[in-house]
């Protein structure tokens, strides 16, 4: 019997799939079936998820270099979020709600503290800070 | 859900199960946030979105994740102090906030899409 909530996670594996699949084949910064980032379309700024698409693109590709130049965070963050993500599909499947990350207050906030600044850090105009923002590493 | 006594899947509604017929409905009403006075393990009771909070940030691009970090962080925090009031608000927040930044990410996605049509139309009309 194939539960609605079942349906669901199906779907989601199929979108993500899809993503994982278009983003291996199709450059993020030379085709243009991928959105650009609102922030930095309307703004001109890079957030900290600019580059995020483009990183993943390369990690597909095995250009680990490419990838850090692109976003750091994002791939640093990857496999946290692939590990919370796996959590909370178990936690779906066997009906029960999962513990998730056992994380503290404290290093959640951090967390949040590290992607702002890891943001604000990659627009300013300063060596070396300027090496966060998208691309800039590829430059030296 | 699952028989708490023989494991076989039933239909949500089922008043009864259907393999080994136990009473079901008994044991919904028992699910743990609808229970006053029982102490469970901090965590299996409030979901913080921590996951998803990170993924709009970094993925959907918006600043509306940060405030979803924020609300997680305040739900774990809640959970150690044994606020569960508490903790489950915070948690509806940060579930607010990861479908605010979820919404206007797609609404992003949505709308590059139709320009990109207009764009494309546009250029073969010329």
């Amino acid at each position: 019997m194939l539960k609605r909530k079942h349906a669901w996670l199906a779907v989601m594996f199929l979108l993500a799939g899809t993503g994982v699949v278009l983003l291996r084949v199709f450059d993020p910064a030379r085709s243009g079936m991928f959105p650009p980032c609102p922030v930095h379309y309307l703004t001109g700024l890079y957030c900290p998820g600019c580059g995020s698409l483009r990183a993943i693109h390369a990690l597909l590709h095995g250009d680990l270099r490419q990838a850090l130049a692109m976003n750091a965070l994002t791939v640093i963050l990857l496999p946290f979020i692939g590990y919370g993500l796996a959590l909370e599909v178990f936690a779906e499947v066997r009906e029960r709600p999962g513990p998730g990350m056992k994380l503290s207050a404290t290093s959640i906030r951090v967390l949040g503290m590290f992607i702002v600044i890891f943001g604000v850090a990659r627009n300013l105009p300063l060596y070396p800070f300027d090496m966060l923002a998208p691309r800039a590493l590829l430059h030296l | 859900m699952f028989c708490p006594q023989c494991g076989a899947s039933n239909a949500d509604t089922a008043a009864i199960c259907v393999q080994c017929g136990r009473q079901l409905q008994a044991v919904v009403p028992a699910a743990p946030n609808q229970t006053p006075g029982i102490v469970l393990p901090a965590g299996a009771v409030t979901q913080n979105y921590l996951v998803f909070a990170i993924l709009a940030t970094v993925l959907c691009c918006l600043p509306a994740g940060i405030p979803a970090i924020v609300y997680a962080a305040q739900v774990n925090g809640k959970l150690q102090a044994g606020d569960l009031a508490g903790a489950r608000a915070a948690s509806e927040n940060a579930k607010m906030w990861c479908w605010i930044s979820f919404g206007i990410g797609l609404g992003g996605v949505v709308l590059w899409g139709l320009l990109a049509v207009i764009g494309v139309v546009g250029s073969l009309h010329h």
